[in-house]
């Protein structure tokens, strides 16, 4: 069996071969001190090869974070042979290598193109990873599948002559869902694809200036988006300032314009330009729908009482059915998420024996196909009712049966101090210490959907302005202190968190966010007020008080 | 005093120098770090810059009279110097060398 996705034609076989090749070309000549580092910092990046606190980190391309089973297998051989035996997948849906050595960067870079990988664009001032919504083709809020359109971006954007030097890195997602779960409002372009056509949001975006996207466009037909996009790129790339790194993102041009003018300008560019030249034929695009067919269902029966049998005898499998898995557009089909946040680990890791066996539960029960979501989770899209049980206890057998999806333990947490050469503050051991603190699993299921999420510096790749709890990590002359942000959301109603009250030593964290969950559990009117909800009834200032040690 | 750090070329992996101003080798251990005047570091810094063959990204840590890096940068060098502090993949040097502490004295 293999998993429906794009499959490389022979054009993209050889422009990834000819890349490394080339790549190859300039690590042994960087060796051999033919060139300065200033010269091959930026030929490195391009191929994804950052250096970091402790080594040389790569970061590998999820295209919208569908993945075979296949490729996670060759994860888990990178990971074994040339990494310290884990990978860590992340809020962009792709997998980084910690600890991978230079020399060896073209040999693994061989080894991803044997399965049609590679990490282009995963770095530099370009387009980066379109990423969508795990459940993509497969839930059942779904009223258009975003992959075929994230695969059209992909080829559209690969290599572009005009946007290869942005003023800034370029970040787009799409939801073709009623809800969203791209968090499409915090992105450079956010796309919804509904049936009418696509809503296109720009201007959005996290880091040190948080806004949320406007949208300038409703109804855009899917065959025009190419060049829609072309234009708003190229109003960015011709106005975006590129004198002030930390005034250069399209965020920043479209408040600066105000949204109606940008939009202004988008338009009279894309009436101005040549549209066919850019639009992909419709047999085009019908083309790219066909790689993303429905697999074949398995059309077992589906015996109810079994099930239902199971989950009594076993409460916590039934706790994981409840949180862990996602209503599918097929009765008898749902979607699981694999969290990768086990209690007291670093979130978005997983070792190279889990990797197998994610990829061997997915040969055996969910067509081959993996994604990674944003939230740094992997998720199985389609699981027959009746192999849940079977595949819950080959996941438990390797700790991979965490029932925290979308709780307060679920959160996203950007590498911080203890890998990021950028960061101010350390992320994963206060992550680590907040799951302790929330470990118990009724107190957790009690609590409900909470998002925490937590960067170690400004730029907000663990994507603390949206989390219902954000935390920000900052350097007071040498000392890890962390900022509370409260109310943020990166769903449908997309709202940015506000800082309240004064920042903390990190041993201080747990113990103020478990205040302000006990607040929360005291104030909501019902079971199913969520955290945000009961905040955004009751007003953060409520909460700040409880941030800080009684007096 | 200063120490001088930088990454090695081909594994990236944290290096410190030990020597000084006219003879030297860098090592992976931070404890054997040479405690260097600031004329001989600044000296040493600018070599080193010029020719990026076997070390990138060369730079300087201050220290306090203690021999202990300044408030500044003190936790960054500290999980420099002893790898990530979360416990799923203590840097093999620091855990060869069994020192968790290096800047704590």
């Amino acid at each position: 069996m293999s998993a429906t996705m794009y499959k490389y034609d022979d054009f993209d076989h050889a422009f990834v071969r000819d890349r490394n090749i080339e790549f190859a070309d300039q690590v042994a000549r960087r060796l051999s001190g033919e060139i300065t580092e200033d010269q091959f910092k930026p030929l490195r990046l391009m191929n994804g090869l950052y250096l970091q606190l402790h080594a040389y980190m790569l970061r590998i391309a999820v295209p919208y974070g569908v993945l075979s089973s296949r490729q996670m297998r060759k994860f888990a051989h990178i990971a074994r042979t040339y990494d310290r035996d884990f990978g860590h997948f992340t809020t962009r849906q792709n997998l980084q290598f910690n600890w991978v050595k230079l020399a060896e960067a073209p040999k693994i870079l061989e080894e991803l193109a044997e399965v049609e990988m590679h990490a282009l664009q995963t770095s530099g001032n370009c387009i980066r990873n379109t990423t969508t919504d795990q459940f993509a083709g497969a839930a059942r809020d779904e009223h258009s599948d975003p992959r075929p359109w994230a695969e059209l971006i992909r080829q559209w954007s690969s290599n572009h002559p005009e946007f290869t030097f942005l003023p800034r890195k370029f970040k787009i997602a799409i939801t073709g869902a009623q809800k969203d779960r791209a968090a499409i409002r915090v992105h450079d372009i956010g796309l919804h694809a509904k049936p009418e056509g696509f809503d296109v949001y720009v201007g959005g975006g996290m880091g040190r200036t948080p806004s949320l996207g406007h949208c300038i466009r409703t109804g855009l037909p899917g065959e025009k988006l190419l060049s829609y996009l072309e234009a708003c790129l190229r109003v960015y790339n011709r106005y975006g300032r590129r004198d002030n790194i930390y005034k250069a993102r399209i965020k920043i041009l479209v408040a600066a314009l105000g949204p109606d003018e940008y939009k202004r300008q988008v338009e009279e560019e894309w009436a101005r330009m040549d549209q066919a030249k850019v639009d992909a034929p419709v047999a085009e695009i019908d083309r790219l729908k066909s790689f993303f067919p429905d697999p074949e269902f398995k059309a077992a029966a589906f015996d109810r009482v079994a099930y239902q049998r199971a989950q009594t005898a076993d409460a916590a499998f039934a706790r994981w059915i409840k949180n862990n898995t996602n209503p599918h557009k097929r009765d008898d089909h749902v979607s699981v998420t694999i969290s990768l946040k086990p209690v007291g680990l670093p979130p978005g890791d997983a070792s190279s024996a889990q990797m197998d066996v994610m990829a061997d539960v997915a040969d055996a029960f969910a067509y081959s196909e993996l994604r990674v979501s944003h939230e740094q989770n992997i998720i199985l899209p389609h699981v027959h009712k009746g192999d849940l049980y079977a595949l819950y206890s080959q996941l438990d057998a390797v700790n991979l049966s965490t029932a925290n999806v979308g709780k307060i333990t679920d959160m996203i947490v950007c590498p911080g101090l203890d890998y990021c050469s950028l960061a101010n503050a350390r992320s994963i051991p206060l992550a680590q210490d907040i799951s302790q603190r929330f470990e118990d699993a009724q107190l957790s299921d009690q609590i409900g959907d909470l998002q925490i999420k937590i960067s170690g510096c400004i730029n907000a790749c663990g994507h603390h302005h949206v989390g219902h709890i954000g935390i920000l990590g900052v350097d007071k002359q040498g000392i890890e202190f962390y900022q509370i942000l409260l109310g943020g959301r990166a769903d449908e109603k997309a709202a940015l968190g506000v800082i309240t009250g004064k920042g903390l030593p990190a041993e201080a964290v747990p113990a103020a966010i478990e205040r302000v969950v006990r607040l929360y559990l005291d104030l909501r009117t019902s079971d199913s007020e969520r955290f945000i909800d009961t905040l955004e009834r009751v007003g953060r200032e409520t909460f700040a008080g409880a941030l800080h040690e009684p007096a | 005093m200063k120490l001088l750090t930088a990454n090695r070329l081909t594994d990236g992996l944290t290096l410190w120098y030990t020597g000084t101003l006219e003879t030297g080798t860098w090592g992976e251990d931070a404890a054997r770090a040479s405690r260097l005047s600031d004329d001989d570091a600044d000296a040493l810094l600018i070599a080193w810059k010029l020719r990026e063959t076997d070390v990138v990204a060369p730079y300087l840590i201050p220290l306090t009279d203690a021999g202990t890096p300044v408030q500044r940068e003190h936790v960054r060098e500290f999980v420099r110097a002893n790898g990530p502090t979360i416990g799923q993949t203590a840097d093999a040097i620091a855990s060869a060398h069994n020192r968790a502490d290096i800047f704590e004295n």
